[in-house]
């Protein structure tokens, strides 16, 4: 009896290893889309976690207004002062918008840098911290797909990797999910000079960039921009900035270390970008 | 009634361990130290042994698999690793009951393990490159201090909703 327990309890865990292998190989094939099981077991989390988190969301918010109001009048006089330029800043964009797309046309060409944003909420943080992920208030009935980049105010932080029903699951740019087939683009003096995300140096914590030419005079404080040339990224969305350069090991191309302007550690608000469906023809 | 009551403080301690991503890590001298709770962990690895196996085989089940779906990159990382450590737990450390040093010491030992064999599936499957030494040093170190912290909370919780009559609780 107690031979035959043992057998069947080595059984189990023998069952339990090939579907947790099966479930691995599951989860690292490259999908564009996740099951209803999936989508609905996220969701469900996704609503019970907003649920609990409301009230203690109201308190921080009731003590951040609180604290607010104390620097009011003076902030008050800031953004009245920035609001009577407004109307002008307003016409000016609107007038070379029109500009600019009236000549477009006569160009007949689409802009790689044509996108709409949607704003979305950071909701939860993975905590054993393994891969700098995060999970957004946003999913596939707001428009978003896999493969989409993600902004902060302050630059480029990631790329959606997982879309369910109302939430989706964002993978930072520290991760080589989010490098896979970054193209990006420095700019050296107006010229932009191209390059291929290599890998996050987390030593340094800054972002390698290879395969970039030869004497092509990159500098540090260059800025460095998403080229649009590959995947669902448009161009132009602002990565960081380089802080050095050095020839690769054969000496056939330079590498570039490129300091992120999105701060991975403090995420609240971000924009996922939806890049244009014109922008990708050509 | 008592399984409702420890459904949804489960439901409670996973927030708790979530809203821990929001302080850790800490960078200390410009070495970025984390403190990983496993609030929900300890909960349910408890219940194993004072509700009874299958109430937290099943609790296992279900919030190994929402930890996956809902934050995890890999599937199956966690629902299987709560399922095996739970069994583990249930079949090697049930005499410890009625000593709370015992319980702490054993309870804190398979949440380090629990860490560690996280650490190694990702480890094996490419996703992380972190040295073994700054794992122990930054990481494993910082979380099992803060877990012997959090320990005897999670304790009276589980023997609360428990609900463990007096004479088996333990004497210190």
């Amino acid at each position: 009896m107690n031979r035959l327990f043992n057998r069947n309890r080595m059984l189990i865990i023998l069952f339990g290893i090939i579907i947790l292998i099966l479930l691995i190989g599951f989860s690292m094939t490259d999908r564009s889309s996740t099951t209803r099981a999936e989508q609905f077991t996220a969701d469900a989390a996704a609503g019970s976690q907003m649920i609990i988190n409301a009230p203690f969301d109201f308190v921080g918010s009731l003590f951040g207004t609180i604290t607010r109001s104390f620097n009011a009048v003076e902030e008050n006089e800031k953004l009245r002062a920035q609001l009577e330029m407004l109307p002008q800043m307003q016409a000016d964009i609107e007038r070379l918008e029109a500009e600019n797309e009236e000549l477009r046309e006569a160009l007949d060409i689409s802009s790689r840098q044509s996108y709409e944003s949607i704003n979305a909420r950071v909701i939860s943080r993975s905590h054993d911290q393994w891969l700098n992920s995060f999970t957004i208030d946003k999913g596939e009935t707001d428009g978003l797909t896999t493969g989409m980049a993600v902004m902060t105010p302050e630059g480029l932080i990631g790329t959606v990797t997982r879309v369910n029903g109302g939430t989706s699951y964002v993978e930072m740019l520290t991760t080589s999910v989010s490098q896979n087939n970054l193209s990006v683009e420095v700019m050296h003096d107006g010229t932009p000079i191209y390059g291929n995300v290599q890998k996050y140096d987390k030593e340094r914590n800054l972002l390698v960039v290879e395969n970039i030419k030869n004497r092509s005079g990159l500098s540090p404080g260059d800025e460095v921009f998403t080229s649009g040339l590959v995947g669902n990224y448009p161009e132009g969305l602002l990565i960081g900035t380089v802080v050095e350069v050095e020839n690769d090991e054969y000496g056939l191309s330079q590498n570039a270390y490129v300091q992120l302007k999105s701060n991975a550690d403090n995420v609240d608000v971000v924009f996922v970008i939806e890049r244009s469906p014109e922008s990708m023809e050509d | 009634m008592r399984a409702i009551m420890i459904f949804l403080t489960s439901f409670l301690l996973m927030y708790v361990d979530f809203a821990f991503a929001g302080f850790s890590p800490i960078i200390v001298s410009d070495v970025e130290v984390y403190f990983v709770p496993r609030v929900l962990l300890m909960f349910i690895l408890l219940l194993s042994i004072y509700t009874g196996s299958r109430m937290s085989i099943l609790l296992a089940v279900v919030f190994g698999a929402m930890l996956d779906f809902y934050i995890g990159s890999v599937y199956g990382i966690h629902a299987f690793g709560m399922v095996a450590f739970v069994l583990f737990m249930h079949t090697a450390f049930r005499v410890f009951h009625k000593d709370f040093v015992a319980m702490a010491f054993v309870v804190l030992l398979l949440t380090m393990l629990y860490d560690i064999y996280i650490y190694l599936l990702h480890i094996i499957l490419d996703l992380v490159d972190k040295p073994v030494f700054d794992y122990m040093a930054l990481r494993a170190a910082p979380s099992l201090l803060l877990n012997a912290l959090l320990f005897t909370v999670v304790y009276v919780i589980a023997l609360k909703t428990s609900r463990v009559r007096k004479e088996v609780l333990p004497k210190h």
